[in-house]
């Protein structure tokens, strides 16, 4: 029996044998969210979960973190056009995290200092999987499936590896030995069984590789280039965008040496070819496009598809763009052209409701020009495995890659109809590896998707203050002459800058908003990191459900669910 | 050796004999010599204390209290509007059961204003769980004070000295004061067991539900109850030190013998004393000194009204639209007497009204004469002076 | 839901890096105010304190005897001697020549109303006590009546709107200028909103010798008609239209301000209330008190220069930022 002393005098803290989590009706729960950046990122990097590692001074993990989605940062860092930036929530508030710039600066840092990746060394008797090609898509399928303990025969039929990151990506933007270092220390992984010069349908067979190998990845890339004409006219002089970009980037020249060019096209080959020309010396480059300058109030099917920052440095460097024009003829004196006439083109959604290109009659222009370069885009050479081919693209599930009808084959990067990027082949690369050890396993691949960003409205605004983004110094237009890199990428004190600025996106900051805002002193600090992967824990015996924690969690990490 | 003291400076020095560490007080007649008393005695650095002019009686109570729960010995002194002004602090102290102790320099309570003696202001307090004591001289007064601050801190309840204001704090009288090694020899140093020490961080004033409100106010009247035998305790132990006592709970002073008792409280007593020996003629009675009020001594009053006939119970306050205040309790206590005498309840002296020695024959008069007395009646009222109506 | 005890959480409450001065399991509604202010104050002001609490919510939802939600040494009195108590307090550990600070707790109705004479006077003798006034803006303990700190316009219980009245007739009393003219050493005000702020503050009046007076804004869900979960954003709004002015003083001069970066309009603030909500009535009464509630705090940010002018006038600080790792910069 309790007795009562003098003057009904309490004990300190006794409070605590009246259990007030009784009261609540709705408990809040740590819940980890896609941060968009992480959500729009092709190659499947949480930039959210690097820069916190940024910010708290842990580079090498940060790194590492990156690499855990990514081996070629340093590279992708450089040449990706970022739609984690486009979709950071922070464009809302001032401006985007500068991702790109952080992601440039660790890879870069990455091979000044050695680290290496976080990878296994795989055993003597490790299962074997086969990578054909060696671009980014090949290069990231071969990592992953070194970290899921893999040995990987990698087969290139060029001398080196990289791809198209090798053969068509200026040096300006990409400079050589940023990529030779880091192919270098990706192909000096133990376990991966590099083999150049050595073609599929020529040097090895599919079936020698499948005999051999568990599973199977194709990265051929698109190599064949499409016939074009324009009203059944073909110049005699015609190459393709792609041919003259690879010309160029291997030897530094042209061939010709024209006055005038027009480009028909709107994809990255077409643009860099386009600035290419224009450092040439070429004086009118022109490139014809069925679609618009990206922008952001420009719809992704209306846009070209190059990177926005890419087509705006084409413009600071005096190419003229024409937007929603095609080509109706060419005007040719002998095999030669002198011209061509262009007409107003726009998509438009048809009575079936499929886009379709309209052309408009009475718009037609004439453009003079002493050159026409299709840029219209390459088809997958399928030698070796032309039955896989199918209107000169791999038939793949869109997720994870594998190849339609055909068990244990994989593939991904630019031979597949909708990718296009450098960033998505380490994406493709990097699922198709995963679903490649799950094929391995025997287990069943579930359809998959980019997880659901969290949204801008979710977040507590309240607990951040306008800060301008670090911008990376750029050349200016008139001394972009040579080769020399556009970009100088960031300093490491504006690379924690952008990750003090980062909102963290649906992850626990640390911050401490929810222990020092509970009345209830029901949220219980941690000292490292709880099991949820937050820094707190809810004490249920007492919290009573207001909400306060989970209104005000900045970045969203907190939800509240009924009982 | 006895010293010629105004009450209240004899109060206030030996208040800072029982070395206080906090006294708060606001002005007030009658009370106001007390404290002025003890703040020179701080200011000429006689005395250790931190001494708190609050804005109010209000804030005197609650400073007192705040310093006897911080751990230090505390002391106030008030009278009349002053007491009403604090009566909720005062309930609260007893209630939290913290041992001070305050002087209650007894006065009417105002409507209208007056300013001088009665009991009114005390009375209203009875039922605060207080310790009441009151005094019947100044000696007493000095004498009660050294021992309340014991009783106080061993019983864990607050002590009121009620001294009638200006009959005996303006008034000047021979007296003995004790010395300090007196007081430090009878009085230990202030310990209070439930105080407030952030190394034991208890909390103090809780919210107390109808289902343990009844035990604590059941502890709380044990408490008072279980203080008599303190109350006499600390009087014997008192008596050993400075060969002087008070009478404990109550005195029985006069002639033993006699048919007649009179109940009083303070220092109404004296006058008459003085009647009944200056008249051989008058009939005797037996005086009956109550002192401690609250708690209230029934069973040794039952002992002292043994072979009573009759008992007056005379007071300086009353209940208006009922008659005494002391008188119904004490003939509450009386019924269990096997032959309880007869109670008679008067009141007399309000507001300071001179009680001159022909009081005694009169209240003689009305109990033992012809006249078949009122029950209760202030027994010194001019009706004359009413309309008729309100005689 | 993830319930494996990774962590004993008896033993992770116990090590928690800040003094717990307001236990888990008192009874304040959810998303009290008054309880997070409590919290925040007592865990800036450390073990060595003892505290006078007056009468309300405060005193009645953290000690239901026989439990306590306290782990300082703590009375509670009557509800308008809470500056007397501790003024007693005081002058005890004084003459004991003892450290251990003094503080007072009390609502509103303790500050602005009965209690006021009290503080007052503890004030004018400069006892060296932080008197907190946690201000909820109403009496919530009896069931919500108007007190002096009721802001104009609002419903209360016994301000309730209705054909001849708008909710409050009377402006909420300017009890930190009142406190001003006491010159005190130090008076601030401070919101729940702002917590590191509101911390700062509790440390900086207890190394201050001498009375010091501390306003918090403390948003009652229940009173006030709100959700819960808004409480800190009902607070942060108070001060970011202008309505709660979050300001220091020493010795009657104001010496600091939380400076506001994009005031908001007083409405964001009422609209969330439900104690305004006769305000968005469509009619001239209702359009009337709304202006004139946002005079009241445009009034306010000329007073206080709350939109400074300067390349730092809008530098809280930190006290309105959160940063990875939390409290290290607090």
């Amino acid at each position: 029996m309790i007795q009562i002393p003098p003057g009904a005098f309490a004990r300190p803290g006794t409070s605590l044998e009246f259990k007030t989590g009784t009261w609540r009706v709705e408990r809040p729960v740590h819940h980890r969210r896609a941060a968009p950046c992480h959500s729009a990122c092709p190659a499947g990097e949480d930039a959210q979960a690097y820069l916190a590692k940024v910010e708290l001074g842990d580079m090498r993990g940060a790194w590492e973190t990156l690499v855990s989605a990514n081996p070629l940062p340093a590279i992708t860092g450089r040449v990706c056009h970022h739609p984690c930036e486009s979709a950071c929530n922070r464009a809302h508030y001032d401006e985007s995290i500068t991702i790109h710039g952080v992601e440039r600066f660790l890879g870069d840092e990455a091979l000044r200092q050695g680290w290496s990746y976080p990878v296994p060394i795989p055993s003597a008797d490790a299962p074997r999987m086969a990578v054909v090609g060696s671009g980014p898509a090949g290069l990231a399928a071969a990592y992953h499936l070194l970290r899921g303990g893999c040995r990987v025969t990698l087969i290139e039929a060029m001398p080196a590896a990289g791809g198209t990151v090798r053969t068509a990506i200026p040096h300006y933007r990409l400079p050589p030995e940023i990529l030779e270092q880091e192919l270098d220390h990706l192909l000096a992984l133990p376990g991966i069984d590099f083999r150049p010069r050595t073609r599929l349908g020529r040097d090895v067979s599919l079936e020698e590789l499948r005999a051999d190998h568990e599973a199977l990845f194709l990265g051929p890339g698109r190599r064949k280039g499409r016939e074009w004409s324009a009203d059944f006219a073909v110049p005699g002089n015609l190459r393709t965008g792609l041919q003259l970009l690879e010309a160029w980037v291997a030897g530094g020249a042209l061939p010709e040496q024209p006055r005038s060019v027009a480009i028909v096209g709107g994809g990255n080959t077409a643009v860099d070819l386009a600035r290419v020309l224009r450092r040439e010396g070429v004086e009118h480059v022109h490139l014809i496009s069925h679609q618009r300058v990206p922008a952001p109030d420009v719809p992704a099917d209306d846009a070209m598809r190059a990177t926005y920052r890419e087509v705006s440095q084409a413009l600071e460097e005096g190419v003229t763009i024409h937007e929603h024009r095609g080509v109706r003829r060419l005007i040719l004196r002998g095999e030669r052209v002198v011209g061509m006439e262009l007409v107003h083109m726009k998509k438009l959604v048809d009575a079936n409701g499929r886009l379709r290109r309209v052309a408009f009659e009475g718009t037609e222009t004439v453009l003079h020009v002493d050159q026409v370069i299709p840029a219209i885009g390459q088809d997958v050479d399928g030698l070796g495995f032309e039955s896989l081919v199918r209107r000169g693209y791999m038939e793949v599930e869109p997720w994870w890659g594998s190849v339609k009808g055909e068990s244990g084959i994989f593939s991904g990067g630019d031979a597949r109809s909708d990718h296009g990027t450098v960033s998505e082949a380490v994406g493709d690369g990097r699922r198709a590896a995963i679903a490649m050890l799950r094929y391995r396993g025997g287990k069943t691949l579930e359809p998959g998707a980019p997880p659901e960003p969290i949204p801008y409205s979710d977040l507590n605004l309240s607990y951040f203050e306008p800060a301008p983004a670090s911008k990376e110094p750029v050349l200016p237009p008139e001394q972009r002459l040579g080769l020399e890199e556009i970009e100088g990428g960031l300093q490491a004190n504006a690379v924690r800058h952008e990750a003090h600025r980062c909102l963290s996106c649906g992850d626990c900051l640390a911050c401490d908003n929810c222990w020092t805002l509970c009345p209830d002193q029901s949220v219980l600090k941690t000292r490292e990191v709880a099991a949820d992967g937050s820094h707190y824990v809810f004490d249920y015996d007492y919290c009573k459900g207001c909400g306060i924690c989970a209104h005000e969690c900045p970045t969203g990490y907190i939800r509240m669910v009924p009982e | 050796m006895a010293l010629a003291l105004e009450g209240s400076q004899a109060l206030a020095r030996t208040v800072a004999l029982c070395r206080p560490q906090v006294v708060a007080a606001y002005p007030i007649t009658p009370q106001t010599h007390i404290v002025e008393g003890i703040a020179k005695l701080v200011a000429d650095g006689k005395l250790a204390c931190e001494m708190v002019s609050v804005e109010s009686e209000h804030s005197a109570a609650s400073v007192a209290l705040g310093a006897a729960v911080a751990g230090s010995r505390a002391y106030t002194a008030s009278a009349s509007q002053g007491i009403l002004l604090m009566a909720e602090v005062l309930y609260d102290i007893a209630g939290l059961r913290i041992p001070l102790v305050m002087t209650c320099a007894n006065r009417a309570l105002s409507g209208p204003l007056n300013i001088w003696n009665d009991q009114q202001d005390s009375m209203s307090m009875r039922d605060s769980g207080w310790i009441q004591l009151y005094c019947a001289t100044n000696q007493e007064a000095v004498d009660t004070t050294v021992q309340a601050f014991r009783i106080a801190e061993r019983c864990e309840l607050p002590v009121m000295v009620c001294v009638d204001g200006f009959t005996l704090t303006h008034t000047l009288e021979p007296l003995e004061l004790p010395t300090a090694e007196q007081v430090d020899g009878f009085l230990p140093t202030y310990s209070f067991r439930h105080g407030l020490d952030p190394s034991d961080p208890r909390s103090l004033g809780t919210l107390v539900g109808p289902e343990h409100f009844t035990e604590v106010r059941h502890a709380h009247h044990q408490a008072l109850m279980q203080a008599q035998a303190e109350i006499e305790q600390a009087d014997a132990d008192w008596a050993a030190v400075v060969g002087r006592h008070c009478g404990g709970l109550l005195e029985v002073r006069g002639d033993p013998d006699a048919r007649l008792g009179i109940l009083t409280l303070g220092s109404v007593l004296g006058t008459l004393e003085d009647a009944m020996d200056a008249d051989p003629e008058l009939p005797r009675a037996r005086f009956i000194k109550l002192r401690s009020y609250r708690p209230f001594p029934a069973e040794a009053l039952r002992k002292a009204c043994e072979g009573l006939d009759h008992l007056i119970v005379l007071e300086r306050a009353l209940s208006p639209g009922s008659g005494g205040i002391v008188g119904p309790e004490v003939l509450t206590a009386l019924v269990e007497m096997a032959e309880p005498p007869r109670v008679h309840n008067y009141a007399a002296g309000l507001g300071g009204r001179d009680l001159a020695l022909d009081l005694y024959a009169k209240l003689t008069q009305a109990v033992l004469g012809a006249e078949r007395p009122r029950e209760f009646a202030i027994i010194d009222a001019d009706l004359e002076m009413l309309p008729e109506s309100d005689r | 839901m993830n319930e494996q005890p990774l962590h004993h959480l008896d033993t992770l409450r116990a090590r928690q890096p800040r003094f717990r001065g307001l236990e888990s399991g008192h009874r304040a509604c959810q998303g009290c105010g008054e309880a997070l202010a409590a919290r925040l104050t007592t865990e800036a002001a450390g073990p060595d304190v003892i505290v006078a609490n007056a009468t309300g919510c405060l005193e009645v939802f953290t000690t239901p005897w026989p439990q306590s939600a306290w782990r300082l040494p703590w009375i509670h009195s009557v509800f308008g001697n809470v500056a007397a108590v501790a003024a007693g307090m005081e002058a005890a550990l004084k003459q004991q020549g003892r450290a251990t600070q003094v503080l007072a707790f009390a609502g509103d109705g303790g500050t602005f109303d009965i209690g006021f004479q009290a503080l007052s006077g503890m004030m004018e003798r400069g006892h060296d006590v932080l008197f907190v006034c946690f201000d909820n803006e109403a009496y919530m303990n009896t069931g919500v009546q108007r007190s002096g700190s009721t802001p104009h316009a609002a419903m209360t219980t016994t301000s309730p709107p209705g054909e001849l009245r708008m909710g409050k007739r009377h402006m909420k009393k300017d009890i930190l200028s009142i406190i001003a003219a006491h010159h005190i050493p130090y008076a601030a005000t401070a919101s729940v909103a702002y917590p590191s702020d509101l911390r700062k503050k509790v440390r900086r009046a207890m190394d201050t010798e001498g009375a010091s007076f501390l306003q918090i804004h403390s948003p009652c869900p229940l009173g006030w008609g709100h959700d819960g979960a808004k409480t800190i954003e009902v607070a942060r709004l108070a001060v970011q239209t202008g309505l709660f002015p979050i300001i220091e003083m020493e010795r009657g001069e104001l010496i600091g301000t939380l400076p506001i970066r994009e005031p908001r309009p007083v409405s964001d603030y009422l609209k969330l209330q439900n104690r305004f909500r006769h305000l968005f009535a469509s009619d001239y009464r209702a359009r009337k008190e709304l202006e004139h509630l946002q005079a009241i705090a445009n009034r306010n940010i000329e007073r206080f220069e709350l939109r400074g002018v300067g390349p730092e006038s809008y530098d809280t600080e930190g006290a309105d930022t959160v940063h990875r790792g939390g409290d290290r910069w607090a």
